[in-house]
């Protein structure tokens, strides 16, 4: 079993007066699957950056297997980093440079590789291993420009894996895909996690499109971490209404529950 | 004008080697800093290095001999300041969009360097040449740091082969994942500094910058893959300063605008190219 525990206390984050993060106490255990839920603004994506030790708490410690993120110097962040697996937003990378699919997923080795050290055959063999696992074998030698949206986001999975990660964490992985891509992806997070077992820490807005294998939600409200435990409870609850302001009914379809939006409370 | 021509004779070699291995390392920079999408890094940078060079310059008290040294130190020193000082720019830390600051930046050199310009009444059309370039900057000595800087580039380049990669495709993955990404990019951005200043007097403060984005530009129009953006980029940069110094020279016409208009055509038939070529598919 792969490490890759991330223990946040005492986390407050502040700018310009207004709480952006404040966390008390949060655990995630190696081999998790945790869903961050909540509004726009919420901090979701403070939260993940947090995790990564990007951003510096006003108080409090991040701790990834044991090693505090807040003691540690830039060097040695980014030796800790090398065991996460980031897939962020469209607006943080350039999808316009004329690189193959396959360059962009051997970028996924970059970390594991000490600097002034080349990639090797040993790195092309993992990075071909994941283009195949994911069905990109026909798309390798395209520019990932050229790719539709849902295969640029299979790439970068594809990216992330091929680093080995000990945590994966995506960032809204299914926004701006069409349906079909929704669950395509959806599926392969799903596959992924259930082959490698890889901590995985994923925000989304997609609440009925969450694999089955996620089970814990951690929903933040303006910062705050509101809700932390059963995904099915925590969509039935009051705090999840007070957070959305919006009503919601639960409905099982098939044997799975579903949320139904039913307009502002 | 004969003795004109005489003259450009014996100038002829080391100018145009000079040229040519300062268009192919502001190409190669150019493919980091247009695939990056921070244009203005390239002229922030020559525009602090013209500013030290003039107040490098000033140092000199008139000395003829001390002047071209003082002032080069000045320009390499003044660049690398402003390169690492774009690097704490950073854009998840600050609300201001890279761009704009880097624009802030930019309108201060510019004006210190005019304000430099000013003080130094003797030798005005030496620091005008700064603007536009002048080839009378170039000697033996120039020609040699020139080249050992483009051999240093190529070096990085290769060692860093697979960060710079990773930096030009997400600067906040690279981070996220672990990649000592700020470790190179202020390796990377001080390479800039000094290449760019001591490019800048051949080819104009002014001028730098359309090395630095039209053969990137149109390298980025044409090629797939990594290597190919980079080399190419080299490549038209090199031709770029080839063509325009022989045009220049044949014509009698100023060198910089000469190397500006050819690397801007090359951008150009680049793009038609691209849409042929595009056309036929």
């Amino acid at each position: 079993m792969i490490a890759g525990n991330i223990l946040l206390s005492d986390i407050l984050i502040r700018r310009a007066g207004r709480i952006i993060l404040n966390i008390d106490n949060l655990k995630i255990n190696a081999g998790d699957f945790v869903s961050i839920i909540g509004t726009n603004g919420a901090g979701k994506t403070t939260f993940l950056r947090l995790c990564c030790g990007l951003i510096k708490p006003g108080r409090g410690s991040i701790e990834f297997d044991g090693k505090d993120f807040t003691q540690l110097g830039t060097w040695d962040k980014s030796n800790v980093r090398k065991h996460i697996g980031y897939i962020p937003q469209q607006a943080e990378y350039n999808p316009d440079l004329p690189f193959t699919l396959r360059e962009i997923v051997a970028m996924g080795r970059t970390s594991a590789k000490p600097l002034l050290k080349k990639h090797n055959s040993e790195d092309y063999e993992i990075v071909d291993n994941w283009i195949n696992k994911l069905g990109l074998y026909d798309l390798r030698n395209q520019t990932f420009r050229s790719l539709s949206g849902g295969e640029q986001q299979k790439t970068l999975i594809a990216r992330a894996m091929a680093q080995q990660p000990r945590v994966l964490m995506l960032d809204e992985p299914c926004s701006n895909l069409d349906f079909n891509w929704k669950y395509q992806i959806t599926e392969i997070i799903e596959q992924l996690y259930n082959m490698t077992k890889v901590t995985v820490l994923m925000v989304s807005h997609e609440t009925n499109l969450l694999p089955a294998c996620c089970h814990r939600a951690v929903l933040l409200h303006k910062g705050n971490l509101v809700a932390d435990g059963d995904i099915d409870e925590i969509m039935e609850s009051e705090t999840f209404e007070q957070a959305y302001g919006c009503k919601f009914e639960t409905v099982i379809l098939g044997g799975r529950k579903y949320t139904v939006n039913k307009g502002i409370k | 004008m004969n003795f004109m021509l005489m003259q450009l004779d014996s100038y002829f070699y080391p100018v145009i080697l000079a040229g040519v291995i300062a268009g192919a390392s502001t190409g190669l920079l150019g493919a980091f800093i247009i695939g990056m999408r921070v244009p203005f890094i390239g002229t922030c940078i020559s525009h602090a290095s013209m500013a030290g060079f003039i107040y490098g310059g000033l140092l000199a008290f008139g000395n003829a001999n001390l002047w071209p040294v003082t002032s080069t130190l000045g320009g390499v020193l003044s660049s690398v300041i402003a390169a690492l000082s774009l690097a704490s720019i950073r854009e998840d830390k600050t609300r201001l969009d890279k761009n704009v600051g880097l624009a802030i930046i930019f309108c201060f050199m510019l004006g210190i360097t005019f304000l430099g310009i000013g003080l130094n009444q003797e030798s005005r059309s030496d620091m005008l040449g700064l603007l536009w370039g002048n080839i009378l900057f170039v000697n033996k000595t120039r020609t040699f740091v020139i080249g050992c800087l483009a051999v240093v580039l190529i070096l990085f380049l290769l060692f860093f082969n697979k960060e710079m990669k990773i930096l030009l495709f997400s600067r906040s993955i690279a981070a996220a994942t672990g990649v000592h990404e700020s470790f190179v990019y202020c390796l990377f951005l001080t390479l800039c500094g000094v290449i760019l200043a001591i490019n800048m007097p051949l080819v104009g403060g002014l001028m730098i910058f359309s090395l630095i984005t039209c053969p990137a530009a149109a390298a980025y129009q044409i090629c797939t893959g990594y290597s190919s953006v980079i080399i190419t980029s080299a490549f038209f940069g090199m031709i770029s300063t080839l063509a325009g110094f022989l045009i220049s020279f044949r014509l009698n016409l100023p060198t910089g605008a000469c190397i500006v208009i050819v690397s801007v055509l090359i951008f150009v038939l680049a793009t038609l190219y691209k849409n042929i070529a595009k056309r036929n598919d």
